[in-house]
């Protein structure tokens, strides 16, 4: 059984097709890079698998079972999780406050105005745990708002991983870092994927961390899908050199 | 759990001042009565600030549930029974059952538009309490009624002819309303109203169901507002239509940014300099009052963004 | 019945013709600054005192061009030296700025003009009524209802002939874009707000010849202007209009039957409509 299946989803706005009939099958466990030169609708793409915009066409199945309808909130109770782009995190509240949150959320507690010695406890030794993992124990008291780029990426992926996914959706996890910054969250994401096995799917533009981390790598171009094979294949793969030779003229 | 020392200063040193409030409020040229009314709009303001600086919502229709409070209570011990706890929970259950009605059809709404929405659907009890005279007094108020000692069997508590009584009273149905609000910030729930507020793109993708939580926030913010409503209604003997026209909304409002949005005190500050000054200036300028009122709005948004608890804070920072 | 009816009916039309000039006012500042102008009914207060202060010299028709624009100018400055200040920031801001400036204008005009209500004149045959069966038809109502079209017609050719009006239009859309295409978007809100207060300071004129002239009069009407803009949907100028036009007859109507809740009426409308149709009569899902 495949994990996660894409099948042949587009999606108009108005009369411009962000992405045209797109189809993708993750098996559990693998991580899957998707790439392609700007404009290929690779974060609408990430969009139309969470559920934050609707499918003009097509279907997403998480383990055989049909996400239509499903929102995005109710999807990460299904066990998905993501990153944006753009790091979405709480700014004005400690790092430790930050990954509390969805520990919280997924032990249920998030409509409780009271929480049992046990709970307390256990919230406690998973934050701790999370922030040990991200190699963020350091910074657990300073303020999300004003870490470096890196730590807040980091924030961000351990916060996704606080929910407890069996699917981890990242969105560029080194989008706008150097080069010592690029290979710690690379560093991060592949020790995930190495410990716990965890289906991941990411967006990415740097190759050395595509070809570092992924199994097997889709790749878009103007909305479509233009190859889907091993790091190898694609290397080889003219149509790929193609196009971003074309992107880069 | 770290001691934060300063912040507990603080609460120190508000309870202290609180509860010493009726011995030197005279001295300093108050009367106890402005001393309630500081402690009244202070729940008021705090009520609206759960929403409004702690989920981030901004809402701007508020007077209404202060006024439904108001008029509950009123309306109890004029009507149905002389007693001054049942009025109060009437107020808070009318104000409380309103908020839960309106909330689903606002909650999806954010920003501008959620004030606009909520700002308009005040002015339906706004209008009922006017036009439905014969029971509300219309135009002229609800008179004739009167708040009623309270019979603890052991002891009475007078708080019918004592202003300082009465004081206390209000400042113990505060300090609960208070210590609650505090206590739902500081619980898992209140985490995740404060995450909404932070940012709510991220609050849903970690699986937080965003518009049933600010329905909820909102409906405790709407019930406490309900009970200071109640007390105020109290405290006059009288509630009248203006305690819940939209104008009153935006002073509500005004007293959170006075004092400082970010602050869970800063509403109790904004609204004693509210109270004050309003005290004063409709001594001074009787008629046009409201101009000056008016001033210190645009005075505040333009030169005290953070309010005097922001500028303290960013003060002790520096 | 029928004349009661209908006499209602046309109130409602007429009341309903204000709330839209000013609920369409509104909603352009709204979708291109995001500010919600709760100064809107100070500036109708305004523009109705000054068409009363300049009618003796230069008449009632003079005061009927003439208030308006003074109106408007005023609106440019408050905008430029006021209100844009606080674009960029919390929207909150811009709320409380424009509310505090309502309690100002309320109680300036209350300073300048006076607390009492006082007589605005209208040229007398238009006062007359038209038809003696319908003796509410008066002139003046026709008039008011021809001006009102007017003006909506004129800004809807303004809003899709000229550049201005297009570029209004995109900037509600994405006013990035439209700032990196060149537009000066600081000049382009200026003025947006300025075509809103015009329209707000023509609502004064015309609403002090029929209600009569007080400080509140500008507050009274702000209230259904929202309701205006929640029911015909934001972003939608046309259901601004509409709703305007709804709100005005289902009140009307609702003062034959029973009259008490003529007012609220119209809030269970928004209710209904926010139940059933959250974006409106004829607004767009999802972008509010």
């Amino acid at each position: 059984m495949s994990f996660l299946k894409v099948e042949n989803v587009s999606r108009h706005f108005g009369n411009l097709v962000a992405v045209d009939g797109v189809s993708m099958t993750v098996e559990p466990g693998e991580c899957r890079a998707v790439i392609g030169p700007n404009g290929a609708g690779k974060t609408t793409f990430f969009n139309l698998i969470t559920g934050m915009l609707g499918l003009t066409t097509g279907r997403v199945l998480l383990e055989d079972k049909d996400l239509a309808g499903i929102d995005p909130t109710h999807r990460v109770k299904l066990g998905m999780a993501r990153t944006f782009q753009i790091t979405e995190i709480f700014p004005e509240l400690t790092v430790s406050e930050n990954i509390r949150i969805p520990v919280e959320t997924a032990a249920g507690l998030s409509m409780k105005a009271r929480m049992s010695a046990s709970q307390r406890s256990g919230v406690r030794q998973r934050i701790d745990q999370l922030l040990e993992e991200g190699g963020l124990s350091r910074i657990a008291h300073r303020y999300a708002g004003e870490l470096s780029h890196g730590d807040q990426r980091a924030t961000e992926i351990m916060m996704a991983l606080a929910l407890n996914p069996r699917l981890l959706l990242l969105d560029e996890p080194t989008a706008g870092m150097g080069d010592d910054e690029t290979h710690a969250v690379a560093r991060l994401i592949k020790r995930i994927h190495r410990e716990s096995r965890m289906t991941i799917v990411l967006i990415e533009h740097d190759m050395r961390v595509v070809f570092n981390l992924a199994d097997k790598i889709t790749v878009l171009a103007e909305g479509r899908p233009l190859a889907e094979g091993t790091p190898a294949e694609i290397t080889a793969n003219a149509k790929v050199q193609a196009a971003y030779l074309g992107g880069a003229a | 759990m770290k001691f934060d020392l300063r912040q507990n200063a603080l609460n120190i040193v508000i309870w202290v001042l609180l509860i010493t409030m009726p011995a030197w409020m005279n001295a300093i040229g108050g009367y106890t009565q402005l001393g309630t009314q500081v402690v009244i709009m202070g729940l008021a303001a705090m009520a609206l600030n759960f929403l409004l600086g702690h989920t981030g919502v901004l809402s701007f229709g508020h007077a209404a549930y202060f006024g439904l409070g108001a008029y509950g209570v009123g309306m109890t011990i004029r009507y149905l029974d002389a007693s001054t706890p049942l009025g109060l929970l009437v107020g808070v259950l009318a104000g409380a059952v309103a908020a839960a009605l309106i909330g689903p059809l606002i909650v999806r709404r954010r920003g501008v538009y959620f004030a606009m929405v909520t700002i308009a659907f005040g002015q339906v009890f706004y209008f009922i309490a006017v036009r439905w005279n014969t029971v509300t007094g219309g135009d002229d108020g609800l008179t004739n009624w009167h708040r009623q000692n309270i019979d603890l069997g052991l002891f009475k508590i007078n708080i019918m002819d004592s202003a300082i009584h009465f004081y206390y009273f209000a400042l113990v149905i505060f300090a609960l309303a208070v210590g609650l609000m505090a206590s739902i910030l500081h619980s898992p729930f209140g985490r995740t109203l404060i995450a909404i507020r932070e940012n709510e793109r991220r609050t849903r993708f970690i699986g937080i169901n965003v518009n049933f939580h600010i329905w909820m926030s909102w409906l405790v913010s709407c019930t406490f507002m309900a009970l200071a409503g109640a007390l105020f209604a109290l405290q006059n003997n009288f509630v009248d239509p203006h305690s819940l026209y939209w104008t009153q909304s935006g002073i509500f409002v005004i007293m959170c940014v006075l004092g400082g949005m970010r602050s869970f005190w800063g509403p109790l500050v904004g609204a004693a300099i509210y109270v004050v000054l309003q005290d004063y200036l409709s001594s001074l300028v009787s008629d046009y009052w409201q101009f000056f009122i008016g001033l210190v709005f645009v005075a505040v948004v333009l030169f005290f963004p953070r309010g005097v608890m922001g500028m303290l804070r960013r003060r002790a920072v520096e | 019945m029928t004349q009661l009816i209908l006499f209602n009916v046309a109130n409602g039309l007429i009341i309903g013709a204000f709330y839209a000039l000013m609920a369409i006012g509104l909603s352009l500042i709204m979708s291109l600054s995001d500010v919600i102008n709760f100064a809107h009914g100070g500036f109708l207060t305004v523009g109705a005192y000054l068409a009363y202060t300049l009618a003796p010299y230069v008449g009632f028709w003079g005061g009927l061009v003439l208030a308006p624009i003074f109106t408007a100018i005023i609106g440019l400055i408050v905008e430029k030296f006021l209100i844009s200040r606080v674009y960029g920031r919390d929207p909150l801001y811009s709320l409380l700025l424009t509310f505090g400036l309502a309690f100002m204008f309320e109680d300036g005009s209350r300073f300048i003009w006076g607390a009492q209500s006082v007589p605005y004149q209208v040229p007398g045959w238009l006062m007359q009524p038209l038809s003696l069966n319908y003796f509410f038809l008066t002139g003046y109502r026709m008039f008011m209802v021809a001006l009102v079209a007017i003006a909506v017609g004129g800004l809807f050719w303004i809003m899709s002939k000229t550049r201005l009006g297009l570029r209004i239009r995109a900037g509600t859309l994405d006013l990035e874009t439209v700032s990196v295409l060149g537009v000066n978007v600081r000049i382009l809100r200026n003025l947006n707000f300025g075509i809103g207060i015009y329209l707000a300071g023509l609502a004064g004129v015309l609403a002090a010849g029929q209600l009569g002239l007080q400080p509140t009069i500008g507050g009274s009407v702000l209230m259904p202007s929202f309701v205006a803009i929640i029911i015909g949907g934001l972003g939608s100028l046309t259901g601004t209009l509409l709703g305007g036009l709804l709100i005005g007859v289902a009140s009307g109507m609702t003062a034959v039957f029973w009259p008490p809740a003529s007012e609220a009426v119209i809030y269970v409308m928004m209710a209904l409509v926010l139940l059933v149709r959250p974006q409106g009569l004829l607004g767009e899902e999802g972008r509010f």
